[in-house]
Order: C-alpha cells, then structure tokens, then sequence
C-alpha cells in the first residue's frame, strides 16, 4: 500500500500552476455511460464526465436529480445500501473502480468523504483527526500528524489549546472544518463533499469555502452545493443536474451541462441550465 | 421616550383579543390527575411491599443472616450464605454466558444481517418470541436438554445456562436497540475515513453503544435474579450448607430458599424469609441503581 504523494512532501509546485494548468497529471476520474440503480429505479441515467487532477468541480441542480449519487460513485459509498447497483464506467487513474478485485476500503483512504451535516465523532478533536490514521495503521508520530493536518485545515490556530476536549464542543463550522481535517489526515488524492456547508452561516460557509480554494493546490475536489453562488466562488468546472420525469412519472437524474464554471454561469448552451442559474425553476 | 412607549402599548392593549376563559381546561385537568393517580397506586403498593418486609425481617437483619448456613432444628441460628454465594455464582456465570452470546447476536442482526432475507427476518421474529415464553418454560427445556440431556446434572452451569437462555432475547433486543441508537452518519463517516466494517463496529458503533447494552444487561440480570420458576424444575436444592465450589456444584439461589422458607410453619421461618427477601431486594435495588448511573454519566447527545 503506497500512500498517495505526500501533500506537504517536497514537491510541492508553486500554487499557480495548479490554477492554471490544472491538468498536469491527467484526468482523474473518466466517468461514461454511468447509470446508478436504487432497485429498479434507474436514479441516474447516462451521465458522462471528466474529472481534472486538483481542480474543484461543482455539482449542482434541483433536489433529487442524483448529484449526491453520482457523488458517492466516486467513493463507493453507494456500496452501502444493499439496494443500490452502479452500471456503465467509474475509472479513477484508468482503473476501474467497480473492478472484480478493487478493494473498496483502499479506494475510500484514496478518495475521501465530507458529508452535509458536520458529524465528527464523538470523541476528543485529537482522536478525531486520528482515527483514519488509526484505522490504516499509520506508523509515524501521530502528534506531529494532527498538528501538521490541523495547520493546513486552518484551525491549528483555533484548538491547539483544547485537542483533549471534545469534537461536539465545537461550533458547527468548527466541526465541519475539523471533518474536512479529518479527511486530509489520511492523505487523500480526492475530497468529495456533499453539501459541505447547508448546514452553516454565512461566515462558517465563507471560511470552509477558502478552505476548499486553499486546499485544491493540493487535492482534488468534487462539490455537491445547492449554492449556484458558491459554485460560482469556488469551482474550476460545473456540471449541472436536472431530473427528466418518463411516460410512467418516474424520475431520472441526467447530467444536462458540464463546462468551464465562467461558461456556465455566463453563457451556457443548454436552456435548462440558463433557466436554472438565473432562478427560473429549481 | 419611554411615556411614549406607554401610550402606544395602551392603544395597541385595548384591541387586543380577550384572553380570558375558564383557565386550563377540564379534560386536561382530569388527565393530569389520572396520570398522578395512575402512579399513587404503583408507589404506594412498592412502598407497602417494603414495609411490610421490612416489619416482618427486620428482627433477624443481622450477620447471622449472611455468616450462616440454613439450619431446620434451630431458625433462629440459620443464615441464607449458601442462597447468597449461590446466587452470585449463577448470576455470574448466567452473565459471563449470555453477555457475549447476546451482545454478538445483536451485532449481526443490526450490521451484517439484510433484513430482507426471509432467515433473518425470521430469526427476529422468533427472538421476540422468545422474550414473552413464561420462564417456567425454560425450566423445561433446562431439564430436559441441559440437565438430563447433556448430563449436566442439578448444578451451578445448568441454572446458568437456563437463564441465559431466559434472559438472551431480552439481552439482544436491548443491544439491537442501542446499537440502532447510534446515528448512521458516524458509521458512514467512519467508512469514509477507509476504516473496515469491523473498526467501524469496534471502534465507532460499540463504545457509542455500551451504555445502553449495559443499562439492557443488567435490568435482563436482575429479572434472571429474581427467577425461581425455572431453578425449582431444575431441581435446585432448598437445604444446601455449603457454598457452590464451582460450576459442577450443587447450589441453591435466594428465590428458592425464601420460597421454601416461607412454606414453613415455624413463625421464625418467616421472619428469617422475609430478612432474605429484603436482602434480594438489596442486590436487586443496587444493580439497577447502576443501571441508571451508567444510564445518565454516558448518555449521549447527538
């Protein structure tokens, strides 16, 4: 098991050439003809997409158009309702995810999670950082490890005083930030994160959203928000969701648009996203 | 500024909507007292229990009660420390079995189990069952498989045994609700953090549910406690003076002694029970007093 590059290792490149060329090591997630099943239910249907290396890509849409699902194809979290059955092709570096012999635990310490309410674990904020080290049987000094994870979560500052206290003490952005901190303990090369701020004020919102700015030097990032602004703030690309409903009623996810964020905010091709983003359904 | 206020709040009073009726209604009043009275009837019946008990044992609460074996030619030199010892080694080992055997159980049946194959769902509904099965039934079972079947004969592990089989469905079922307890965002969480299914389990899920599989356990204990039902068809003795030596020995428990203490005709007899009885109520009281402490010192909000 090789741990993926080391995010504060030596080659770090100037934080420029990721915004600008993000795409230095290719795509990292090819995603064709990708339908997900809830049952019988086909909840996604086609959806096909690119997924550039450290960029931030938003997912947004109307409620129930499969953002979230499509989201949780990328981790495999989908394995875990006994109903769900993905079909077409997830490949993450030109290897498929839903492979016979992929090990769904190593693809989870590679592509990590941030869920939409903060839900950090109900121990220490020392532990909580911890755990996914732990789990992955981490050799090196962990004190060193929560410091130095803390400081790039931008929140060393705020809990260096108090990491034996526990995580639920903390205010609601804190402990989204301390999810997100969490996550890049174990030193992903990918952070999902479904709707990482619904559950936050404003100033929570504006901090975890420099976060994320902050953190794409270093990580890849795909957001589901229900934010259009904030997909606007944050992200590289967008791609827009909608649900067509078929002759028997039944809803289906599709993926309508994806394109360069600036494109589809000012100038996008389909007329469903135009009528999205300035407000006319959804 | 401030008669102003005065002013405005003056007019803005007399268009008011009235407020004035007839107080709290009635029916509500009505509920309220039958709620209170509801509850009188349970305390004050409890409280009766203990008193009379009380009266009646508290001439022979003394160490005589615990320092002696039972003695028939002079009750007022008999002590209950065999039913004591003995009830300590059944409870022990009824816990040492059906603790592991329940707490595993509910694990399977809350993570691993798909509820919607027809064998789990059938193994649930024969728990539930199971829990309402009168105890003497148990006793039964205990004589006919563990005590005669299995040749273990009128001892320490076949009474255990027969609890834990007594006690189990409800041991299962008060884990299977605690671990249900604990939110699904933490195992998912944990998922997402690359931890296995059973790191999850033992490092997530279990911890967070202790305190209600404890508070589960040992009210399920203190019901195995006060059994006599299932012990006396096992044939557990009502004159042993010794204490059990280990689970192949012979033993008698408290319920089983009161019981046939207080079929006595000596007046001493009674009185002797009814020190017993206060003595079970004694380790009866204490166990669900940790109950409830292990209860609120962990209690969990999410």
């Amino acid at each position: 098991m090789t741990p993926p590059s080391d995010a504060t290792g030596g080659t770090r490149i100037p934080q420029v050439a990721f915004r600008s060329a993000p795409s230095l090591a290719g795509p990292v997630f090819e995603v064709g003809s990708l339908s997900v099943f809830y049952g019988d239910h086909e909840a996604v249907r086609d959806v096909n997409m690119t997924i550039g290396h450290r960029q931030i890509t938003a997912m947004i849409g109307p409620s129930g158009c499969g953002k979230s699902t499509v989201l949780r194809c990328f981790n495999r979290m989908n394995d875990l309702v006994p109903s769900a059955r993905v079909a077409g092709k997830v490949h993450y570096h030109n290897e498929d995810l839903y492979g016979r012999d992929v090990d769904p635990i190593e693809v989870r310490r590679r592509i990590g999670m941030v869920f939409q309410k903060p839900n950090p674990f109900p121990k220490s904020i020392y532990d909580n950082i911890a755990y996914g080290p732990r789990v992955g049987g981490f050799q090196g000094n962990l004190d060193d490890l929560v410091e130095e994870t803390l400081t790039h979560a931008a929140l060393w500052d705020e809990v260096k005083d108090k990491l034996k206290t526990s995580a639920l003490a903390l205010s609601g952005g804190q402990q989204q930030r301390l999810c997100i901190a969490r996550t890049i303990a174990v030193k992903p090369e990918v952070i999902l994160m479904d709707e990482p701020c619904s559950a936050l004020d404003p100033i929570a919102t504006a901090k975890i959203e420099d976060l994320m700015t902050h953190l794409a030097r270093e990580f890849t990032i795909i957001v589901v928000t229900h934010n259009m602004q904030q997909a606007a703030r944050v992200s590289d690309r967008t791609a827009f969701f909608t649900a067509d409903v078929d002759d028997a009623g039944v809803r289906h996810g599709r993926l309508v648009e994806y394109d360069e964020t600036e494109r589809i905010f000012s100038n996008p091709s389909d007329q469903r996203t135009e009528d999205y983003i300035s407000g006319r359904f959804g | 500024m401030s008669s102003k206020v005065i002013d405005r709040d003056a007019t803005i009073h007399q268009d008011a909507p009235r407020l004035k009726g007839k107080g709290t209604p009635l029916r509500e009043r009505v509920f309220h007292l039958s709620l209170w009275v509801s509850l009188a009837v349970a305390v004050v019946f409890l409280a009766s229990l203990l008193a009379y008990v009380l009266s009646e044992g508290w001439s022979r609460l003394d160490p005589r009660l615990w320092m002696n074996f039972p003695d028939y030619i002079d009750p007022t030199q008999g002590g209950a420390q065999s039913a004591i010892m003995g009830t300590v080694w059944v409870i022990g080992f009824t816990a040492a079995y059906c603790l592991p055997t329940g707490i595993l159980t509910a694990i399977y049946l809350e993570e691993y189990a798909d509820p919607d194959k027809w064998w789990n769902r059938a193994i649930e509904i024969n728990i539930q069952n199971l829990a309402a099965v009168p105890s003497i039934v148990y006793g039964i079972l205990g004589l006919g498989i563990i005590s005669r079947g299995l040749g273990f004969g009128q001892t320490v592990l076949t009474a255990s045994l027969t609890l834990s089989l007594l006690v189990l469905p409800v041991v299962i079922i008060s884990s299977r609700e605690a671990i249900r307890a604990v939110p699904q965002s933490i195992r998912q969480a944990s998922l997402a953090l690359g931890a296995t299914q059973w790191q999850t389990i033992w490092r997530q899920v279990l911890p967070a549910a202790v305190p209600g599989m404890a508070t589960g356990s040992i009210l399920a204990l203190s019901r195995a406690i006060g059994e006599a039902a299932p012990l006396l068809l096992l044939g557990g003795l009502t004159f042993i003076t010794f204490n059990p030596s280990g689970v192949q020995s012979q033993f008698t428990v408290l319920p089983i002694q009161i019981f046939n203490w207080i079929s006595q005709s000596r007046a001493e007899f009674v009185s002797l029970a009814s020190a017993a009885i206060v003595i079970l109520l004694a380790i009866l009281l204490a166990m669900n007093s940790v109950a409830i402490w292990l209860r609120n010192r962990y209690s969990r909000t999410w």
